[in-house]
């Protein structure tokens, strides 16, 4: 559904994105990233609103630039908070699904269902002035669902959302993932954000971006693998540091090891299972006390952290 | 996974009335945005000042003023000054206002959204500019007191239709180029090409707004056996029609032009870079 081929994009001397390649079917997809990282440029390449300099954009088969016929399957939510203040969320809305090619009435009928469907029904005729930021948030939201897209592109969608608002939208555009359209097929969802726990809520798979290029992707547990293959650290605080360390050292599956302040041992391994396990028995015979055993941070959070100090070389 | 060749939304619309109804819904949300008090408050003074100079005139002059040069200085004042100024705040900002507001990716991403921007925002700076026009133009013939002011009510009408028809695609081409500088740009645009290759006798001017102007005000106020034979260069003797029809010409290449270049602007996310 949608492919992305070696793409690069250069703002002059700048890089977008680098060197990306990636392939999208149905369902829903996170896109992650710091803020800076490359997400919304690679947005706008999907979207249509960016050719690339360099490689392949294909949506539904196509490439998506100034190209009518993919840009009507598509809807996007773009992160920017919307500045036109003295319209109504209606008439907002209406005007978009009128852009996507429909006549006034059905406009109006399918922009109200859209408005009720993001739960902004009471609110429909309000200047979005007057509105909340979460609320111009469900604005953009109906904007963007309101003309049935089969590829629901959205730009940190949740932002400025309170928790109740948050956990309603995140059902919503899931239960609009899953749901299969009869005559297309299989929906697609991408979501970019910078907030992991808000991708984990979707179930999506995930491609974490960085620096314009694409460091990781698949689900949330082969990440976790792919993580796990990269040298992660363990902290030991115990009494005899210098000990453990000699012990350690003829272990299968210790990298290395260093000192940290006069109590802890750190090891690198790509087997912490197995090491920490090991540490324990050597520890016991050799009547070590260990007073904390810290592994890495294995939360997805911590994985993305750990993502973005591999890419930037600070190491795990 | 290709793309089957329906309107998948089941917008139900043929490819061009769902694109003139685009440029439609964008006409009519610019003409929204355009009645706000202080766009009302400069569109009251655009109407206002032609008549208030007049008035001023009329009333220095103390030996009365000549009917044709009052026609004369009506049309500098209307279909030059109003109109000009009333487009370079209407049409300039096309993408500017957009960008600014950040409504241009949500109109980007629409199917022909772009096309729609510009010639939605085209037919809006026509009409408001237009009718401010009008207004200008009947507020200063009542004190202007001319013998046959219906006769000129109409020739100006039509003056201010092809001015304003003329440059605002004019203006579409910086707006589209150069959207942060556009009004600059513009006023460059109306300067040189407008005024300095306008007035110049030679080939350049054939492709001038002001030219095909200064044409018909000639021809449709039968001036042309009293002028000046200096003056006969500066006029084209073609029939109004052919004036109408080289407008018209000029129109159908700025906006094309216009279009095309918009189609496949990029503007980068400034977050991102």
């Amino acid at each position: 559904m949608l492919s992305l081929t070696h793409v690069t994009k250069l703002y002059g001397t700048v890089i977008g994105v680098n060197d990306v390649t990636v392939e999208l079917g149905g369902g829903a997809h996170g896109l992650l990233g710091p803020n800076g990282a490359g997400k919304t440029t690679l947005l706008g390449l999907v979207t249509g609103q960016l050719r690339p300099t360099m490689g392949r954009v294909r949506v539904f088969g196509e490439r998506p630039f100034a190209n009518p016929r993919v840009l009507r399957r598509i809807g996007f939510c773009p992160a920017a908070d919307i500045t036109e203040r003295r319209a109504t969320p209606r008439e907002w809305v209406t005007y978009l699904v009128r852009l996507s090619g429909f006549a006034g009435r059905a406009a109006a009928v399918r922009a109200d269902a859209a408005l009720e469907r993001v739960g902004l029904g009471e609110a429909i005729d309000r200047p979005l002035s007057t509105l909340s930021k979460g609320m111009r948030q469900r604005a953009k939201l109906a904007g963007a669902m309101a003309h049935d897209p089969d590829l629901l592109v959205l730009d940190e969608p949740f932002d400025g959302l309170d928790p109740v608002a948050r956990h309603d939208l995140v059902g919503l555009v899931r239960r609009w993932a899953v749901a299969n359209d009869a005559v297309a097929g299989p929906r697609t969802l991408l979501v970019a954000s910078h907030l992991l726990h808000e991708v984990e809520a979707l179930h999506a798979g995930l491609a974490v971006i960085l620096g314009g290029r694409l460091v990781a992707s698949g689900d949330a547990d082969e990440i976790r693998e792919l993580v796990d293959s990269m040298p992660s650290e363990i902290r030991v605080r115990c009494d005899a540091p210098r000990r453990l360390a000699e012990l350690v050292c003829g272990t299968p599956g210790a990298d290395s090891v260093r000192y940290e302040g006069d109590d802890t041992l750190v090891v690198a391994t790509r087997q912490p299972k197995l090491l920490a396990e090991r540490v324990a028995a050597v520890a016991a015979e050799d009547r070590i006390v260990i007073r904390e055993v810290l592994a890495g941070d294995r939360s997805l959070e911590g994985i993305f952290g750990r993502l973005v100090r591999l890419h930037r070389g600070v190491g795990a | 996974m290709s793309v089957p060749d329906v309107n998948h939304a089941d917008s139900g619309s043929p490819p061009l009335a769902a694109a003139v109804g685009s440029t439609l819904a964008v006409a009519a949300f610019q003409l929204r945005r355009l009645l706000s008090w202080q766009r009302l408050v400069m569109a009251a003074l655009g109407v206002i000042f032609p008549a208030a100079v007049m008035l001023a005139v009329r009333r220095t002059a103390r030996l009365g003023l000549d009917d044709d040069l009052a026609v004369l200085m009506l049309y500098a004042l209307v279909p030059e000054a109003v109109c000009m100024l009333g487009l370079l705040v209407t049409m300039c900002p096309a993408v500017a206002d957009e960008l600014e507001r950040g409504t241009w990716v949500h109109l980007a991403v629409r199917p022909g959204g772009r096309r729609a921007l510009l010639l939605g925002t085209y037919l809006a700076a026509v009409a408001w500019t237009g009718a401010v026009g009008l207004l200008a133009m009947v507020l200063a013939l009542a004190v202007m007191q001319l013998p046959n002011p219906l006769r000129v009510a109409g020739i100006f009408a039509g003056l201010v239709a092809i001015s304003v028809l003329g440059r605002a695609a004019l203006f579409s081409l910086p707006a589209v180029i150069m959207p942060k500088r556009a009004l600059v740009a513009s006023v460059a645009a109306a300067l040189v090409v407008e005024y300095a290759a306008g007035f110049m006798p030679a080939v350049v001017n054939q492709a001038t707004v002001s030219l095909r102007l200064r044409s018909l005000l000639v021809a449709w106020m039968t001036w042309r056996q009293r002028l000046p034979v200096e003056i006969h260069l500066l006029v084209d003797p073609q029939p109004p029609w052919v004036q109408i029809a080289a407008v018209a010409i000029l129109v159908t290449l700025l906006l094309t032009t216009a279009v095309v270049i918009l189609e496949f602007r990029q503007f980068p996310p400034s977050d991102e870079i």
